[in-house]
């Protein structure tokens, strides 16, 4: 009898998907599935959840986003506003904040953590429950009391405190949400090699100067990560509206069919928003070893 | 004299550099209040006796703090409803399942696809990098039909298995698995060792940092996951602890607001304590390696 023997290659191969079959079965079910059902579902009616009976019904969803639906549209413009203010302050307050801890600051392990800690609470809904009942809101007020006192913003008229509380509401969100991206630029500031520094202290260059010929080209596809990752991250954001009304047209009004047809308006506009930002970039992003 | 001019530069260089120092300290300790203010803030809350609950303005710091908001959580709500135990308990079993398989899981594919490359790899790769870009809440509703239809909704594995291959997790294990020297694999496969045996007594020891950064990823995520219990269960005793939060903090009243804050300072616990086990670790392999562009 001839016994069947698997190649050393062969076997290698046969292992290898043994190893991420799992994987691969959780997403088929899990990702892969979903997208291509949603997609589907973008497109249809919706006749019966258990089976997945859909009737085809064209661009209807997308056009009643568009067309019909009268709060649509301004929320997207204000989601789309928001952030492309943020994401510009996030970017360079976290660079600001890193290069501050690349130096020799004492308690750089407080503060490293302390810049981490809202996204381990933020990732999630405790940060939605700190805003949502107010408790932010609140420890604001008080934070204002202690900075502010009531007289001086008084004394400035409604104009300027406006200001000042836009500003501080501004900044807490922007404080809550560059715990990442301060942790990629520090890592991005390790990798510049010292020695350009000191070549350049020798041709005597200010510390200006080195911020601008050697850090900033040195860090340039870190700023690039960042900026990808701060817009995705206002993506899938709890406290973004967009989400939130998709959320409840699926599962409060139960519209399955519109809340995904918004889902991938969406996903489509941010799309294009990463890949307008990869083209802008792409010719400021300095390259080494090449 | 010109040694004593020197001198008083230098001191004079010394003092505003000093000085400037103060002012990055000051800065930079403000950011920190800042930053933690709204946690100080909660933790204070959790401990307030109910008449200061009601001052107004609002008090930020507790005078006279009591437990009675944990007793009143854990005790006197459990004659009404579900236990909060047993929010904790469905917390725990869940989120612990789930950062145990993603890890292994995800392991066991970033080893098979670095270090075997099996045909369609780069595919694989191809998929888990648009993966990385795309929200769960565009995919949750036809996640929520895959599940209904697999019959598994209102189970502990509905709150499971869709969470165990995620795209980020995989990336993560690949960044980390890339580093792995083949010489060892192959050394201890001159030695006679399967692969099975590679994986768990070689592979997995040597990537110790990254499954620490995942399983604090991991966990957090899981912990505060708000959207999959919401969707995935119907009952009330299959809940986890997010949701119990919005039941005890319904209708907004202020005398919850005790009960509210200790209930989420129960909920922070867990992951700022995982958080301070894993750290030393995290922030190494964060700035060291971790995800580099």
């Amino acid at each position: 009898m001839k016994r069947y023997m698997l190649s050393m290659k062969a076997r290698r191969i046969r292992d290898g998907y043994l190893f991420v079959l799992p994987w691969i079965i959780g997403c088929i079910f899990f990702f892969a599935g979903p997208i291509l059902l949603s997609i589907r579902l973008s497109f249809s009616k919706l006749i019966k959840v258990t089976g997945f009976q859909m009737e085809w019904l064209g661009l209807d969803n997308y056009m009643r986003a568009f067309v019909y639906d009268v709060t649509f549209i301004p929320m997207f413009l204000e989601v789309v506003k928001n952030m492309f203010v943020n994401t510009p302050l996030i970017v360079i307050f976290s660079l600001f904040i890193a290069m501050l801890l690349n130096r020799d600051i004492k308690l750089r392990g407080l503060f490293r953590v302390v810049f981490f800690l809202p996204v381990l609470l933020g990732a999630g809904y405790v940060m939605q429950q700190l805003i949502g009942y107010g408790v932010d809101k609140e420890s604001i007020e008080v934070a204002k009391g202690m900075l502010l006192p009531r007289e001086m913003l008084l004394y400035f008229g409604p104009r300027v405190s406006g200001f000042i509380q836009l500003f501080l509401d501004r900044f807490t969100i922007i404080l809550w949400k560059s715990g990442v991206q301060i942790l990629l630029f520090l890592s991005g500031l390790q990798g510049i090699p010292p020695a350009l520094y000191e070549a350049a202290r020798c041709d005597s260059a200010t510390e200006w100067e080195m911020f601008w010929k050697i850090t900033l080209p040195m860090i340039s596809p870190v700023i690039l990560l960042n900026i990808v990752y701060t817009i995705i991250d206002s993506f899938t954001d709890f406290a973004n509206p967009i989400i939130d009304f998709i959320y409840q047209t699926a599962f409060q009004r139960t519209e399955f069919e519109y809340a995904a047809a918004v889902g991938w308006i969406y996903f489509i506009f941010i799309l294009i928003i990463l890949g307008m930002t990869f083209g802008l970039m792409k010719r400021y992003i300095y390259r080494t070893g090449k | 004299m010109t040694k004593i001019a020197a001198k008083k530069v230098r001191r004079r260089l010394r003092f505003r550099f000093s000085f400037k120092w103060f002012l990055v300290y000051v800065f930079m300790l403000s950011l920190v209040a800042f930053t933690a203010l709204p946690i100080v803030y909660m933790v204070s809350t959790a401990f307030k006796p109910i008449d200061e609950l009601f001052i107004y303005p609002p008090q930020f710091f507790v005078r006279r703090p009591t437990l009675i908001n944990f007793s009143n959580l854990l005790f006197a709500l459990n004659s009404s409803e579900v236990p909060f135990v047993r929010y904790i308990f469905n917390s725990v079993l869940t989120a612990s399942v789930t950062v145990g398989l993603t890890v292994i899981v995800s392991a066991m594919g970033a080893f098979s696809l670095v270090k075997y490359k099996p045909p369609g790899s780069n595919i694989i790769f191809m998929i888990i990098l648009g993966a990385l870009m795309f929200s769960p809440h565009v995919t949750q509703i036809p996640t929520y039909m895959v599940v209904n239809s697999l019959g598994i909704i209102n189970t502990y594995l509905a709150l499971i298995i869709p969470k165990v291959a995620v795209a980020y997790n995989f990336f993560l294990m690949k960044q980390f698995t890339e580093q792995l020297p083949d010489v060892l694999l192959e050394a201890a496969r001159i030695d006679g060792a399967g692969e099975w045996y590679i994986f768990w007594k070689i592979v997995m020891p040597s990537l110790r940092p990254a499954w620490a950064t995942l399983i604090v990823f991991s966990f957090v995520a899981n912990w505060n996951d708000y959207f999959s219990p919401l969707i995935f269960t119907t009952s009330q005793t299959m809940k986890t602890l997010p949701l119990a939060l919005q039941t005890i903090a319904g209708g907004l009243s202020i005398a919850r607001a005790g009960a509210v804050g200790a209930a989420t300072l129960l909920m922070t616990m867990p992951t700022i304590i995982i958080f301070t086990i894993m750290q030393a670790k995290v922030m190494e392999t964060m700035v060291h390696s971790g995800i580099k562009a």
